[in-house]
């Protein structure tokens, strides 16, 4: 038989070990099988917080391990037969074929899609970490708008003698576009970089906490994008707005003459 | 004039700033708040429903979650022996099991329930009448929730048919029910449909042999005497019964606590801690360009007689009045968010409808007031320390030369 790595830690079992299995917890009728192997679960964030001690044991051994000397069916039943088809796409059409041409009450035939539980979950979660991100990026915008309300602030002076000596509005408002474009680009880029270096720390706690394999925080390029194409535009904004109040100022109110 | 109300004041004179500034700790604050209330929310829930059933203690044949282990068998024998005990009131036995029915011509499963309840009753009847075991009427009865009685459109006195499934390789003939009435169940998922019946009733769709199937248990329900409570309900069942298992509701939220909702205490935490870490960092940030900006002004009140310390609590008193502001317009707020987040995780599988994963608990109001006392502190420490070191008479030079 074949157990997971959690199950030989557990119990300290190790390849070629002999184990005695019973299916009643009265541990009656026990039958020996040897370790043949140990394997990694498929990680199942359905099962996240279970400990998967979980063994493999081939058909017949199950069968006959668990059969009951009152129901002869019970070593003939299966609880699910996995079909691989030629082609995957026709899933649908082989499934509703199955349930018209056997007609067994208990039987579904249905075409696997990773299970519809752990993709629902997925869902769930990914639309919960959506609207965190979402109140996250609308605190950043109001300090964001706060800090270049400051900073403008600061060069109100620069800016009017800049007027003074003959730049236009809109000569200005480039400049403060092209330092907004310049600063919001560096900050998605530092951002993006520490997400990555930290990615590797919080699936390294969670793997740790969890003893499983599931990978929970993954940067992707498209992530990596969707961050730059939201956190650009809104440091260019942020800059503009903060700065449109000062150029529609007086020139002499803004050198403080 | 008091520190507070120069702070006040020096706020006021720049209201889009600080309005910006109250604006961002308000949002921080919210999502602080909600993943305070996130890590205990689920565990406060949880103890309400299992509160809410009547029931303390549960008892299963093995430390098994109910139908993934063995069931009770002996169950009337098991009853009786736990009900004579003089720390138990009550004991329900529930054998737990599903069902098909036919919903528009296509078949549904159901969570299909059986008990035997004479007083207390794990359910809430909404319409109609309870069933009883000590009526024995012939025709089956059960009792179905709203969904169920929403999607065939079921009132007390109308009739259903189950074709029980209640064990593997189950085959037996459909069971037409006589419906009793609606009732709420506390565990049920947003969309579960549920019914129960009697123990007899439900072994009968199950199929049962009278011999052994109809004499099993999934699970007991238990209610201790208020005098005892359920610790000293559980020793007198464990001495009685060392086979089976006993938990009480609050050993269930521990195990729950351990392991079941850990995920979400975990994200709260790394969650709450990211939050705070940005909000630290934005209010320091704030704070510091705005003390740097009011150089010129502090030298001159300085050299007109306001102590260092004076100046300091100043700044104190802004980051108060700042994070103050935010962190009580974040209290709405964050419930407002909540409400939102709440809505958004119920739509996952296997979470009854009735569990709440934020939940308004004194304790996270306190964490959450005693965070912001911290930030307020922290995040004023740098601009402080400037305000204290300032030298008088060379910034007032800078600021004229300037």
């Amino acid at each position: 038989m074949l157990i997971t790595r959690q199950l030989a830690t557990a119990k300290g079992l190790s390849v070629g070990d002999i184990v005695s299995l019973a299916s009643t917890p009265d541990g009656n009728s026990p039958r020996r099988f040897r370790v043949a192997g140990i394997y990694e679960p498929v990680p199942d964030p359905m099962r996240l917080a279970a400990k998967r001690l979980e063994a493999r044991l081939h058909l017949p051994d199950l069968l006959s391990l668990a059969a009951d000397s009152s129901d002869p069916l019970s070593a003939e039943s299966v609880t699910a037969i996995n079909v691989a088809l030629t082609d995957p796409a026709d899933a649908d059409a082989f499934a509703r074929d199955v349930s018209a041409k056997i007609p067994i009450a208990q039987l579904t035939a249905r075409a696997a899609q990773g299970g519809e539980g752990t993709a629902t979950v997925f869902v769930v979660l990914d639309r919960f970490h959506f609207a965190i991100a979402v109140v996250t990026v609308i605190a950043s915008t109001m300090f964001l708008l706060a800090l270049m309300v400051m900073l403008v602030e600061e060069r109100r002076e620069t800016v009017g003698i800049l007027r003074l000596i003959g730049l236009r509005k809109s000569r200005i408002l480039l400049q403060v576009f092209a330092e907004g474009l310049l600063i919001a680009a560096a900050g998605a880029i530092v951002g993006i970089l520490f997400a990555a270096a930290l990615q590797g720390a919080v699936n390294a706690f969670f793997q740790w906490r969890y003893d499983t394999a599931l990978i929970f925080v993954r940067i992707t390029p498209q992530i990596a994008w969707r961050c730059v194409l939201l956190a650009v535009p809104l440091g260019v904004l942020a800059s503009v707005v903060s700065s449109w109040t000062l150029l529609r100022s007086n020139v002499l109110d803004l050198a403080r003459r | 004039m008091s520190p507070l109300a120069f702070a006040l004041r020096g706020l006021v004179r720049q209201p889009g700033r600080a309005i910006l500034g109250i604006a961002g700790i308000a949002a921080t604050g919210a999502l602080l708040f909600d993943m305070l209330m996130l890590s205990q929310g689920l565990v406060v829930s949880m103890e309400q429903l299992l509160a809410s059933v009547g029931f303390d203690i549960r008892v299963t044949a093995t430390q098994a979650t109910p139908l993934t282990g063995p069931p009770i068998v002996g169950m009337a024998d098991t009853v009786a022996t736990l009900a004579a005990l003089p720390a138990i009131e009550e004991v329900v036995p529930l054998r737990l099991g599903e069902a098909q029915v036919d919903i528009g011509g296509r078949s549904r499963e159901v969570t299909f329930m059986g008990a035997d309840a004479a007083v207390r009753r794990p359910w809430t009847l909404l319409e109609g009448r309870d069933i009883d075991q000590r009526q024995d009427t012939g025709q089956p009865r059960l009792l179905v929730n709203q969904n169920l009685a929403r999607r065939l459109e079921l009132a007390p006195g109308a009739t259903v048919t189950l074709r029980g499934a209640c064990t593997a390789n189950s085959s037996v003939p459909p069971t037409v029910f006589r419906v009793d009435g609606i009732a709420e169940f506390p565990f049920d998922q947003a969309s579960q449909l549920t019914a129960i019946a009697t123990l007899r009733d439900f072994a009968r769709a199950c199929g049962d042999a009278p011999a052994d199937g109809a004499d099993q248990a999934d699970l007991l329900m238990i209610a201790s005497r208020p005098g005892d409570g359920p610790t000293a309900a559980v020793e007198a069942i464990r001495s009685v019964r060392p086979d089976l298992a006993a938990v009480t509701n609050e050993e269930l939220v521990a195990r729950f606590q351990q392991v079941e909702f850990s995920y979400f205490r975990q994200i709260s935490f790394v969650l709450a801690t990211i939050t705070m870490f940005f909000g630290l960092l934005l209010i320091t940030v704030l704070l510091s360009v705005s003390t740097n900006q009011r150089l010129g002004e502090i030298a001159a009140l300085r050299a007109l007689g306001f102590s260092r310390r004076r100046m300091a609590s100043d700044v104190l008193w802004r980051s108060a009045l700042l994070v103050g502001a935010g962190g009580a317009v974040a209290l709405p707020l964050g419930l407002a968010l909540a409400t939102w987040l709440d809505a958004l995780l119920q739509t996952m599988p296997g979470i009854p409808a009735n569990l709440r994963f934020f939940v308004f608990a004194p304790r996270a109001l306190i964490v959450y007031v005693a965070l912001l006392a911290v930030t307020i502190t922290v995040a004023a420490i740098y601009p402080m320390r400037t305000v204290a070191r300032l030298p008088i008479s060379s910034t007032l030079r800078t600021e004229v030369i300037g």
